[in-house]
């Protein structure tokens, strides 16, 4: 009887993980086109948020879940071409370009949601994924439990992290574009437009960004809260430099964070909420302080054709 | 049979004329030398060929038909290929990815890596270049890194091959193993342009010499073979350069500078190996040795740059030791061996670069700790002139310099604060003929005036034609200590190569 209910306890660990994996995975995924493309991944935060938002209005005024996904993503575009046109283009630091993103996207939330619902703090609640539970996955032992407690989202998840594996590694346009991060200068003298590529990874990591935004919100809750990403973005760019700008790195990074952060479940019965709430941020801090060690990132960050 | 030819070619830019009437042709299967001083117009014309940049006015064709290359790419495709002086790599990537990137093998968007590395693999031996197309280029030595870069043009199919500067980073024997290469390449065909100020090295290598002075073309004919690189520099800088001739020290003085026992390990192993050696004022100590053989080690434990194993020295019977900044207080100046990297701060302006390492002393900060404007302005036009810098003041950014005049800025901070003793590496590394012969000159009259001078140098010209006194130095020991021109070069270049037994036996 013991063993039961400590296996019960386990899958329900292991499939929590799995749902907080999701957005940090997605928004880390994104991220890693960015940095491959020599453009730094600040910006993550507001891009996530906004896909929150805008994945919500989108379901919202048309009524369908799909198209409200449409809206995350392209919202997450749409937020990170504004650090694209700043930094690519203006040449202004992508690190200030992308807190830029992150601000906007705080301040304009809230405001659209008072603008939009006339309701502060939350949106109007509407459809949400729903699991994916066919009566074969349940009948699987173990996995099957863990797996039917996912939605549509995470297998597109993680059929994009596999794409987006072979896509960086495998193919010509994904080799140009590492070649592009690592030094712009070299990409421009075998005749590489730069400035495409970059804004290629950069459109990247908004559209990964903002279906990880529309993942929390639409994908679980149904509504958006305002602040609801409360740092996954800032976390998904520690985790992509803990996956050494790696899509399979961000998974195995995510899963280690997703899995800290569902423990929060068990040990609220037991420690202050206050306390247990800070595991992701501690986690966080610790990967920074002894987990980057030895990594390096495109050593084109930052720079420009024109230096 | 001729493939380039450039008609009176005229390049402007704001202010300078760059290029005044130039009329260039290159022929199939040669070696050309474009030599000239840092400014003569050579990379412009250049870059003019290889379309990074256009010309005011001119005509360029390439096989007969008239060309207007708009980027690179239009020159690359082609085939008129440039190595660069800083090089165009990933060094995260491996060699294979290098040579490929931008014009992969393969179909459907996918690399094709087994024909990518079956092509460089067949490059590699065709050429035999001796790389490893797998291993990463940031394992690569400095000259491995540009056999990838002539693989990358080689890659791409050029016929014309420019070279801009390709010796400036090399070692003696990595220039040996690049002149072998470019050899093949001629035999094979290709055509190559060398840009370069390095006279030794036109002579030994090209078929034909073409020299720019000033934007205008001197001569485009000169047969190395017929000339001296005393007559090539006259024509290269329009008088008479004194480059080779001794000036040996009249009245050496007591010992300044005395280091004994200097050791220092790095990474478990001895790079400096219980040296000892004096300097005495008024004398120049020159050290011979292949890079890499401790000399680095050598100068920042001279320069208290680095923490040593062990260590005595004695500067006028001082005993120093400390930090950099005591070192420098002590009186030993020290000129570094990058200077790009060590020797100034390329953002700031000259006149702060004149006072770097010396901004504490009373001329340039008053009590409070308050730098004095007026008296640092003063100060830097003053050195301006004395030491030649041309700049349009002193308020220009280092980095707006030509290396020569680079190179002045931290001659001057280092020899007008009348050091006791000073440590100068590599002097003239990337400078042309007319700013090295300038830094000789002043280095001797420093000496004249009771300096005791450490000269260290990969450049056994430089070494033997400046120093009274002469040490080898290999892995880490002083090998040899002789008299310069009582060895030969081969001999010379046994000692740094560590064929002392050799040389003793025979003689």
């Amino acid at each position: 009887m013991m063993i039961d209910v400590d296996m019960a306890l386990i899958i329900s660990i292991l499939a929590s993980t799995l749902r907080r994996t999701v957005p940090l995975l997605l928004a880390a995924t994104g991220g890693s086109f960015s940095m491959r493309a020599g453009v730094i991944d600040l910006g993550l935060e507001g891009m996530m948020l906004a896909g929150s938002f805008f994945s919500i209005m989108g379901t919202w005024l048309t009524g369908s879940l799909w198209i409200g996904l449409l809206f995350g993503v392209v919202s997450g575009v749409l937020f990170s071409m504004l650090h694209a046109v700043m930094h690519i283009n203006y040449k202004v630091n992508g690190s200030i370009s992308g807190m830029a993103v992150n601000l906007l996207a705080a301040a304009m939330t809230p405001l659209l949601l008072t603008i939009v619902y006339g309701l502060s703090g939350k949106s109007e609640i509407v459809e949400s994924f729903s699991n994916f539970d066919p009566d074969w996955l349940m009948n699987i032992p173990f996995i099957g439990p863990i797996l039917a407690s996912q939605n549509a989202i995470f297998f597109i998840a993680i059929a994009l992290v596999i794409i987006s594996w072979i896509f960086m590694f495998k193919t010509t346009f994904g080799l140009r574009m590492r070649m592009v991060g690592e030094n712009p200068h070299a990409a421009s003298a075998v005749g590489l437009n730069v400035k495409g590529y970059k804004y290629f990874g950069v459109a990247m990591s908004g559209a990964l960004a903002g279906l990880g935004g529309a993942y929390l919100s639409l994908g679980q809750m149904g509504m958006f809260v305002k602040d609801m990403t409360a740092g996954r973005g800032y976390i998904a760019v520690v985790i992509n430099a803990f996956g050494r700008y790696n899509p399979f790195g961000a998974l195995a990074g995510s899963a280690f964070f997703g899995f800290f952060d569902a423990l929060q479940t068990i040990f609220q019965s037991v420690l202050p909420s206050q306390l247990v709430m800070m595991t992701p941020y501690v986690v966080t801090i610790l990967v920074i302080v002894f987990g980057l060690k030895g990594g390096r990132a495109p050593a084109g960050t930052g720079k420009h054709v024109e230096d | 049979m001729e493939i380039v030819r450039m008609e009176k070619i005229t390049k402007v830019y704001p202010g300078t004329v760059a290029l005044k009437n130039v009329n260039f042709t290159l022929n199939e299967g040669e070696i050309l030398s474009l030599l000239g001083e840092n400014g003569a117009g050579k990379s412009t014309l250049m870059k003019i060929l290889y379309g990074m940049t256009e010309p005011t006015s001119g005509d360029v064709y390439y096989r007969g038909e008239p060309i207007d290359f708009r980027r690179p790419v239009d020159a690359i495709e082609k085939g008129i290929c440039m190595v660069h002086q800083h090089f165009m790599l990933v060094p995260a990537f491996t060699v294979t990815e290098n040579i490929i990137a931008g014009s992969e093998p393969g179909k459907n968007g996918f690399v094709d890596m087994k024909e990518a590395r079956k092509v460089v693999k067949d490059l590699i031996s065709q050429f035999k270049f001796n790389i490893d197309p797998d291993t990463k280029v940031e394992n690569l030595s400095v000259g491995e890194q540009q056999r990838v870069e002539i693989l990358k043009v080689l890659y791409r199919k050029a016929d014309i091959i420019i070279l801009d500067e390709p010796t400036a980073v090399l070692t003696p024997q990595e220039v040996d193993d690049l002149f072998i290469i470019l050899r093949r390449l001629r035999a094979e065909g290709k055509s190559i342009i060398i840009i370069t100020h390095k006279l030794k090295e036109t002579i030994a290598l090209a078929d034909r010499v073409m020299i720019l002075r000033d934007g205008e073309l001197i001569r485009d004919d000169v047969d190395p073979s017929e000339v001296s690189t005393n007559e090539l520099s006259e024509m290269m800088v329009g008088r008479e350069v004194d480059l080779q001739e001794r000036h040996p020290a009249k009245n050496i003085g007591e010992v300044a500078l005395r280091v004994s026992g200097l050791t220092v390990e790095e990474d478990g192993k001895k790079k400096v190996n219980n040296v000892s050696f004096e300097v005495k004022a008024g004398e120049i100590l020159g050290i011979a040795g292949v890079e890499g053989n401790g000399q680095t080690q050598l100068i920042e434990a001279l320069t208290g740059l680095r923490r040593v194993n062990s260590m005595e020295l004695l500067l006028n019977g001082e005993k120093i030791s400390g930090t950099s900044n005591k070192f420098l207080r002590a009186g030993i100046a020290h000129v570094p061996e990058d200077r790009t990297s060590m020797g100034l701060v390329k953002e700031m302006s000259i006149k702060y670069n004149l006072i770097l390492g010396y901004h504490r002393e009373d001329d340039c900060c008053d009590s409070r700790g308050i730098l004095k404007r007026k008296d640092i302005e003063e100060k830097g036009n003053r050195l301006k002139t004395q030491f030649l810098i041309k700049a349009p003041s002193v308020d220009a950014k280092i980095e707006e310099l030509s290396g020569g005049n680079q190179q002045k800025v931290v001659i001057a901070r280092a020899f007008s604060h009348d050091p006791k003793a000073i440590i100068i590496a590599h002097p003239t590394r990337g400078v042309d003929v007319g700013a090295m012969e300038y830094i000789h000159q002043q280095m001797i009259e420093l000496r004249d005036k009771g300096a005791a001078i450490l000269l260290i140098s990969a450049d056994l010209d430089e070494v033997k034609t400046l120093s009274d006194r002469l040490l080898v130095m290999f892995e880490g020991e002083i090998v040899s200590e002789t008299m310069p021109g009582k060895l030969s070069d081969i001999e010379m270049g046994l000692l740094m190569t560590g064929g002392r037994s050799m040389i003793e036996g025979e003689l």
